[in-house]
């Protein structure tokens, strides 16, 4: 199953406020009135590890020059970016490359759902900015020790990059830098709590997404 | 109220209902961090603790002051109680604890995070009776008014009330810069309108850090030797 009515990964949801102070639907808004001042050449979309990236100096050092946009909402899984995607935050930008890094928030989910997830976004990202290369970032490992959910996300990673491949608008990148020490363990010098990135963590991530981001961007060059 | 029949003052761990066990992960190496470390200031709370020592502000103006982090994103009141009954706070003799937590319990009332939050206090003046501790605030949160705001404030205002009554302890009200004059918070401050940015950090960094060289100040250091 690649997408379709029957998974929950792929079926537009917007998250539901149960907290109280509607923040998820106050960010989602400033996104889509963000998105009509600037002209940005890359976006980033997806959770909390894009949302992250943005409160760092490696994104004004790396990602602000070359005019990026961030659109990460942290707890989000591809049922809710897909929510965004087509609820007002692509309607107003062209960029050249959009970077999109989700997954590891569904929880309850099949790593076929969830590749079925990231596939009905770039389906929507590539309808709405058929000019946009769409670069996948591979899920991370996470939890301190070995656990089904690090499983669950390599094999969504093998999926997605399968189902890439042939595709010629859209391509994966693998950015773990080796985080898993070879005992198996994750330190937290590099994930602080063993899923989010450290600064340190980040620069390691960022300086192969940035030459990527650099070649798409040259590449788009007529 | 009384301490038994409040849920926000009852220890409780977080459930690894995602699998990977990061919680317990996370409490395990604070507990060995405390057989490895002499905290002169322990900072003990949710995400607001934690995502403070990911900014610069925690090595320019914290770790200066051999100051321990044990905050873990999403705790209540009940799951702080919990690890610090758990191990948190042996083999350390901080002089100084910052706590912060309560704007993640959802399921209580004001009065009762308020409790829950009297309880942690009340653990750590049994544990370490010598340290003063200071209460950070609950923040304001959400882009416009909102419930949530009105409950965190309300926390507040019991805890004003209450905490003078425990000895050596200091509430001490970062929130006032937050809210603008049309009740908005802005992202640059709380880039999800609950967390702080670096500057938002940057914003409560001066009182905070002043208070704590004042109190550090009064506190004459232990000798270490009665630690061993
Ligand atoms: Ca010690």
């Amino acid at each position: 199953m690649s997408c379709g009515d029957d998974n929950p990964a792929a079926t537009p949801t917007p998250c539901e406020d149960v907290q109280g102070d509607g923040r998820w639907m106050s960010m989602h808004n400033r996104f889509v009135s963000d998105s009509k001042g600037k002209e940005p050449e890359v976006l980033f979309v997806g959770d909390s590890l894009v949302q992250l990236l943005h409160e760092f100096e490696v994104w004004r050092k790396l990602f602000s020059p070359l005019h990026t946009l961030n659109f990460g909402i942290g707890g989000d899984a591809t049922q809710h970016v897909l929510w965004r995607l087509i609820n007002g935050e692509v309607d107003h930008i062209c960029p050249k490359v959009v970077v999109l890094w989700v997954g590891t928030n569904n929880h309850g989910h099949t790593p076929e759902q969830i590749c079925g997830g990231i596939m009905a976004i770039i389906n929507v990202i590539n309808q709405r900015l058929p000019q946009a290369h769409i670069l996948v970032l591979g899920l991370l490992p996470r939890g301190k020790s070995p656990n089904p959910l690090r499983d669950r996300n390599a094999r969504v990673n093998t999926l997605v990059q399968a189902e890439l491949a042939p595709l010629s608008f859209a391509s994966f990148l693998d950015v773990d830098p080796g985080f898993v020490q070879p005992d198996g363990s994750i330190l937290h010098q590099d994930l602080y709590d063993y899923l989010h990135l450290t600064p340190q963590a980040y620069q390691r991530v960022c300086r192969p997404l940035h030459a990527r981001v650099k070649a798409l961007l040259e590449a788009h060059a007529p | 109220m009384s301490e038994e029949e409040n849920p926000a003052a009852e220890p409780l761990p977080v459930q690894d209902v995602q699998g990977d066990g990061r919680w317990m992960s996370q409490h395990n190496r604070f507990v060995q961090e405390c057989k490895d470390a002499e905290p002169d200031v322990l900072f003990v709370g949710d995400s607001m603790v934690q995502l403070m020592q990911q900014y610069e502000v925690w090595r320019e103006l914290y770790s200066p002051l051999h100051a321990l982090n044990f905050g873990i994103g999403g705790d209540t009141t009940c799951n702080l109680l919990w690890r610090l009954q758990n191990g948190e706070l042996e083999n350390i003799r901080p002089r100084v604890v910052v706590l912060w937590v309560g704007t993640n319990n959802h399921e209580h009332t004001a009065e009762q995070v308020a409790g829950g939050i009297v309880a942690i206090v009340q653990l750590l003046h049994s544990r370490l009776p010598k340290a003063k501790i200071v209460v950070l605030g609950l923040l304001p949160r959400g882009e416009f008014p909102n419930p949530l705001r009105e409950k965190n404030s309300a926390v507040n205002n019991y805890l004003r009330a209450s905490l003078p009554r425990l000895g050596p302890v200091q509430f001490l009200d970062v929130g006032g810069g937050f809210v603008h004059s049309d009740g908005t918070i802005s992202c640059r401050d709380m880039f999800d309108f609950l967390h702080l940015t670096a500057s938002g950090y940057g914003v409560i960094a001066t009182p905070l850090h002043e208070l704590l060289l004042q109190l550090l100040e009064e506190t004459p250091q232990e000798r270490r030797a009665s630690l061993v």
